[in-house]
């Protein structure tokens, strides 16, 4: 059956499917666990200079409240993002008259001039300088050979002036901030982007970092949160009661196929449908059963058992939710794990089946001593698929009780990520019932072996 | 189980316990028909129901009681009122899209790696086959967040070309150990002898093996496309404004009629009964012996 044989031939076969597997899974699999365990925003470092490449005055995390002591404009080096709390100022490069009546060139804040020609798409050309307000002021304005005040002045030119603007420069404004963590005092600067300054302009927050930190704060976040305890019940009670009644329906329907009887192929067409129907489409199909007036209300008013009406799918009523979902998931999954187990009762040789029937064995012993352990690697298969699939029921759920009266695990991984934009704690969700998959799997494993597993 | 009990099964007082044998046989089939008939019934009467649901007019949707028998007035009107709703149609086109990417693209590449592991034995196998199941068993959901995050990054995000290579990473794990399970049904003795009658290993392959797999491998790709079809979730968080038709219904779900929601779950339904029927016989195919 199988080659011995040392060859490259397989490498090269597996090749493709190895590549796409690291970036499709082994990749987001790797990014799950980081983005629920690391903060990527925990920790802003606060620089002694108002410069990136100034050294490190201390850490601060995020969250932490703090002083505004001062601000200076910074060239921004990067490009400009979606950043929240992102303060600029604007810089022209600019030639024109001094008081002296030379012609100087040098930076001027965006503040100091009246913009008076534009180009078409908006950069502004020309300006005048504007004049200052207040008796006590300077009535002159500064230029200086670079876009900060702390530059070298080039000279001073007078209110009303015209200036020819040659260049644009964008200045991000950096905090001068005083905060205390943990009995540490840091005094430093930080870039206006990561601070979230409060109404009185002298006091803030940090708003985000830039260095990550380990945390299980989202685990936290997600058992604090008050979808998760029922959201685990309900999976769980999901799993007992859709796994064992699936298994049962399924060897049931296989033993009827294996019969052969007439119209057979109707038969494996009939019970094989619910394969190809979407989770969803099954969830509303049950709901239009369910519902107020659906079918199952007008059958028990139809048998005179009801006189009105009943409400199924309210929150007074979970249990009948929780019903209406696990004959939905039954009545969909089924088909699955009926056609494995066919294929593994193909598997088995009508001899084996015919002589246990010789020697008297009745149905239930045939099953019980023949088939079913003949049937073990197929079970094995289909159950470690069917607890997988349970674990993410969503669709039926959602479509039977709006995804609040009964919740489940991947309907709160939906939920974080969709509702609250927290890919982290949808992440934590995620690997919890990750966890639950591989802890069953591994179960199955084990309980059902397989013989050439147990001979080997 | 044999029609005809056979002459070694018959002891001594011969006449009478085959007799009994043949009456309890007939009983056992007729058991086993009505079983037949009420699992049939299970799965037909629901899709019937919404069937009825969805041609009908709406006032018979709100009407109750609802006559169970086919006496609802037939009409297109709610599929219609479906059909036109907003996004209903492009979805349908995403869907359809997505779906035959991800068969195409995960029978491509999952075939060679299936012939791998059912034909050599090599370093190594053993952890692939386990890394596949491992694989098998990773949730949908673990790949959807980290997967949508890094595509808003790399900014391929809301495209249904993306959801497609999501559905194949899916489904390719199971498509290898299908592929895998339908080259090890055939004996590696039919390749062999190819080869003692002057076969390469190329031509064994393709006049030998090929034709023996093809049912099996297009039963896998059915499988793909049920999975991508039938895929909500993922759908859900990767696209936004090119939904799949199971997302965009999910997504109008809790604020639309239940004219548009019975005819929507009906409409989803369509291709799995059609479909079902078209590889009826690439099932047959599968399992021979089952139609004899």
């Amino acid at each position: 059956m199988k080659k011995k044989k040392r060859n490259l031939a397989p490498y090269w076969l597996i090749l493709p499917s190895l590549l796409y597997l690291a970036l499709f899974f082994a990749y987001p699999m790797v990014r799950a666990f980081s983005l629920s365990v690391w903060d990527e925003e925990a920790v802003l470092p606060v620089r002694t200079e108002a410069s990136l490449e100034s050294e490190e005055a201390g850490r601060l995390h995020q969250g932490t409240q703090i002083e505004l002591l001062g601000q200076q404009g910074n060239l921004l080096t990067d490009t400009l993002g979606d950043e929240v709390n992102l303060l600029t100022e604007l810089w022209f490069n600019v030639t024109g008259e001094n008081v002296d009546g030379n012609t100087i060139s040098g930076w001027v804040s965006e503040t100091r001039i009246r913009v008076r020609e534009e180009a078409e798409d908006g950069t502004p050309l020309m300006g005048t300088v504007r004049r200052r307000l207040g008796s006590n002021a300077d009535p002159l304005t500064t230029i200086f050979a670079e876009p900060s005040e702390n530059a070298a002045e080039v000279g001073k030119v007078e209110a009303s002036v015209e200036m020819q603007i040659v260049e644009l420069a964008t200045l991000e404004v950096w905090y001068q901030i005083l905060a205390e963590e943990n009995g540490q005092v840091v005094e430093g600067w930080a870039p206006s982007r990561f601070i979230q300054v409060f109404g009185d302009e002298v006091s803030g927050r940090i708003d985000r970092g830039t260095n990550g930190e380990f945390t299980l704060g989202f685990f936290e976040k997600m058992i604090e949160d008050r979808f998760f305890d029922p959201a685990v019940r309900t999976t769980l009670l999901l799993m007992v009661l859709i796994i064992p009644t699936q298994f049962v329906l399924a060897i049931i329907m296989a033993l009827v196929i294996q019969a052969r009887l007439k119209f057979n192929s109707i038969f494996l067409y009939i019970f094989s449908i619910p394969m190809g129907v979407s989770e969803l489409a099954v969830g509303i199909l049950f709901f239009s059963i369910f519902t107020q007036n659906g079918l199952f209300n007008s059958i028990l008013q139809g048998l005179g058992l009801i006189d009105a009406a009943q409400p199924f799918l309210t929150a007074d009523t979970r249990q009948w939710i929780i019903g209406a979902i696990w004959l939905a998931e039954v009545w969909r999954a089924t088909s699955i794990v009926m056609i494995i187990v066919v294929s593994g009762l193909q598997a088995i040789s009508d001899e084996v089946l015919e002589a246990a029937e010789l020697f008297g064995a009745g149905l239930w012993q045939r099953l019980r001593y023949v088939i079913l352990p003949l049937l073990k690697p197929s079970l094995q298969v289909a159950l470690i698929l069917r607890t997988i699939l349970a674990l993410q029921v969503f669709a039926v759920v959602i479509a039977l009780s709006g995804g609040d009266i009964v919740t489940v695990l991947a309907n709160e991984t939906y939920r974080q990520y969709f509702e609250f934009r927290n890919a982290n704690v949808a992440s934590a969700y995620a690997l919890f019932i990750l966890a639950i998959s591989m802890v069953s799997a591994i179960f199955y494993l084990r309980a059902v072996r397989t013989q050439q597993e147990i001979a080997a | 189980m044999s029609d005809q009990p056979l002459e070694t099964a018959v002891p001594f007082d011969g006449l009478a316990h085959q007799q009994r044998q043949l009456r309890r046989q007939k009983l056992n089939r007729a058991t086993t028909y009505v079983i037949a008939i009420l699992l049939a019934l299970w799965i037909l009467v629901p899709i019937y129901f919404i069937f009825s649901m969805a041609f009908t007019t709406q006032e018979a949707v709100r009407a109750y009681p609802k006559s169970v028998l086919p006496l609802i007035p037939f009409s297109l009107d709610t599929m219609r009122f479906f059909l036109n709703s907003d996004g209903i149609i492009p979805g349908l086109i995403n869907s359809i899209i997505v779906a035959v990417i991800t068969l195409t693209l995960s029978t491509i590449i999952a075939a060679p790696a299936g012939y791998a592991i059912s034909r050599y034995i090599f370093p190594g196998r053993n952890f692939f086959r386990l890394s596949i199941l491992a694989v098998r068993a990773f949730p949908i959901l673990v790949l959807s967040i980290p997967l949508a995050v890094l595509f808003i990054q790399v900014g391929i995000f809301d495209s249904i070309y993306s959801l497609a290579f999501m559905h194949t990473a899916l489904a390719l794990p199971t498509t290898i150990l299908v592929i895998g399970s339908v080259f090890a049904s055939i004996p590696y003795d039919l390749e062999e002898a190819a080869m003692v009658f002057g076969c390469t290993p190329w031509q064994a392959f393709r006049y030998v093996v090929l034709p023996l797999v093809l049912p099996g491998i297009a039963a896998s790709a059915v499988f793909t496309f049920v999975l991508s079809w039938n895929e909500v979730f993922a759908a859900s968080i990767l696209t936004v404004q090119n939904r799949t038709l199971p997302a965009q219904i999910l997504f109008s779900l809790s604020n639309s009629s239940e004219a548009y929601q019975f005819a929507g779950g009906f409409f989803m339904l369509i291709p799995a009964l059609i479909f079902m029927f078209y590889i009826r016989r690439y099932l047959f195919n599968m399992w021979g012996q089952v139609t004899k």
